[in-house]
């Protein structure tokens, strides 16, 4: 997922029940647009079978120097 | 005196908890007006309870390793009977049922209550201002900021009105304002210290942690409150490490690793200055220091921000529903931006954790620990970082806590450490990186830095 446009935001934020105004949509669509454009490569790309309960897992990876 | 020299002291009865504790009111009487630290001073049953330290002393009765010593926490941790604020007007007259896990176990430990610390607006905010109680002034220059979102606890163990504090670190909030207001902070391995009764922000990151003067009080602090935990399941079981010991521990051995780009980008002249000196300082004290190249950070930023974003507005939603007047605008503001992510992008950014974790251990394999800046710059004044929820608010604050999000996506320990002031005489921090579960070697390394010089030691003078 890219930057959202003010559209986008609107309609989610619909979904979500919590409803905001034009001028909050195009703020909002500023505001997280970058962070959704940093994960952009990793969005899409991840192995199928990884789980968020992976990270304990490499919590726990041995490490020696 | 440190935390840990006033608890000796009281403990040999040299100082008593009631003269300690009376000497931290006067000190919090004579600053408080010009900080704003506090949230509420509770001199009379602090004394009291001080006075009933003494007594129990006197009777050989010792509760533990803080006995008499008197502290104040970020008002965050719930205490059975108290009001916790969370910095918030919503909260502002909610009286804790429960008492949480970090905060009982200093108190098992003997510690007095001295009333508690301001906070950035439910711990959401990277600079210490507050809508609704004000900013916090940086004891080293009035008019500047604390960083948050712990603003209370870094300038009160700056000014040295309670010997430690806790705070807590879901972006930054325990190392930001440690780097701005020049104490030691350590924000734990994610899962080190239980959560169970301290306010959440985003339940994957958030961990709680102590500010205090030096690497050896942090010590002393974790030792007390790491480890398992009914209340809270994701408190770990990984073994709890002698903390104390290893401050004591030499750095003959150890390999540092500084990054070779993303945390030495775009300094401050100051703060490239500081990370050079604090360099040369770790090599004299006898760590092999080498260039490390790491994973792509601005990505773990990224992952980090959506994740923060979306748990933090999940917990917050009713009250976005019914009372969204009552949140500041910069809280309100960072709170709806959650409503742009989708489930299925949060869930990605989860599920990437583990890869990302493995990813920076391999690239980090070759070092015990990484040192890096804090922040690209020291602490700007309250009326330039005065940001408010306008178009460029969020953006300013990832340039602010750039050097911090990360390390929380990836739950490792980081131990910030004072190494320095800029020209303008405001502190500069660094943060030692280590690897899960290992808070121990950080602790060796801050110690060490911190017995060969005296940045820690410095106190600022009452404007």
């Amino acid at each position: 997922m890219t930057k959202p446009t003010p559209q986008n935001v609107s309609a989610m934020a619909e979904a979500a029940g919590v409803s905001v105004d034009k001028e909050t949509a195009t703020r909002i669509a500023n505001s997280i647009g970058p962070a959704l454009e940093g994960f952009a490569a990793i969005a899409g790309t991840l192995p199928f079978d990884l789980e968020p309960a992976s990270y304990v897992v490499a919590q726990h990876l041995k490490v020696t120097r | 005196m440190t935390l840990t020299e006033v608890a000796r002291a009281i403990a040999a009865k040299q100082l008593s908890s009631h003269e300690v504790t009376r000497a931290c009111l006067h000190r919090i009487a004579q600053w408080q007006p010009h900080l704003n630290a506090f949230m509420a001073i509770e001199s009379e049953p602090a004394l009291k309870a001080a006075t009933a330290a003494d007594e129990e002393l006197a009777k050989g009765d010792i509760k533990g390793p803080l006995h008499g010593v008197p502290l104040a926490h970020k008002d965050m941790y719930y205490d059975a009977g108290h009001v916790s604020t969370c910095g918030s007007l919503i909260r502002r007259d909610f009286v804790a049922s429960t008492t949480s896990t970090a905060l009982q176990r200093l108190k098992d430990a003997g510690t007095v209550r001295l009333g508690t610390l301001q906070m950035a607006e439910f711990a959401y905010g990277p600079t210490g201002h507050n809508a609704h109680y004000g900013a916090v002034h940086n004891p080293w220059k009035h008019g500047h900021v604390t960083g948050g979102s712990s603003s209370g606890s870094g300038a009160a163990v700056a000014a040295r009105l309670t010997f430690a504090a806790l705070g807590s670190d879901t972006g930054g909030s325990i190392r930001m304002p440690a780097h701005f207001c020049g104490v030691t902070g350590l924000k734990v391995t994610w899962g080190r210290v239980s959560r169970a009764g301290a306010m959440p922000l985003s339940q994957s990151l958030d961990t709680v942690g102590p500010l205090a003067q030096t690497a050896e009080d942090c010590a002393l602090l974790l030792g007390l409150m790491a480890g398992l935990d009914p209340e809270d399941p994701t408190a770990s079981a990984a073994p709890v490490q002698d903390y104390l010991a290893a401050t004591k521990a030499s750095l003959k051995g150890l390999r540092i690793g500084v990054p070779k780009s993303f945390y030495v980008d775009d300094l401050d002249a100051d703060v490239a200055k500081a990370l050079d000196a604090t360099i040369a300082t770790l090599k004299a004290e006898g760590a092999d220091v080498v260039q490390v190249g790491l994973t792509d950070h601005r990505q773990l930023s990224a992952a980090s921000q959506i994740v923060l974003a979306v748990e933090a507005a999940a917990f917050h939603k009713r009250w976005l529903i019914e009372r969204p007047q009552d949140y500041g605008p910069q809280v309100l503001m960072r709170l709806q931006n959650a409503l742009a992510v989708s489930g299925v992008t949060y869930l990605e950014a989860l599920r990437w954790r583990g890869a990302a974790l493995a990813a920076h251990i391999a690239a980090t394999s070759g070092v015990d620990a990484v040192i890096a800046p804090v922040s690209p710059v020291a602490a700007p004044s309250i009326a330039e970082s005065d940001i408010g929820a306008g178009q460029n608010a969020e953006a300013v604050i990832q340039r602010l806590t750039r050097f911090t999000r990360p390390i929380n996506y990836l739950g490792l320990p980081s131990l910030a450490i004072p190494c320095g002031f800029s020209s303008s005489g405001l502190p500069i921090g660094m943060q030692l990186i280590g690897r899960s579960f290992d808070e121990a070697t950080v602790l060796t390394i801050g110690a060490a830095f911190q017995r060969a010089t005296d940045f820690h030691a410095k106190v600022p003078t009452l404007p």
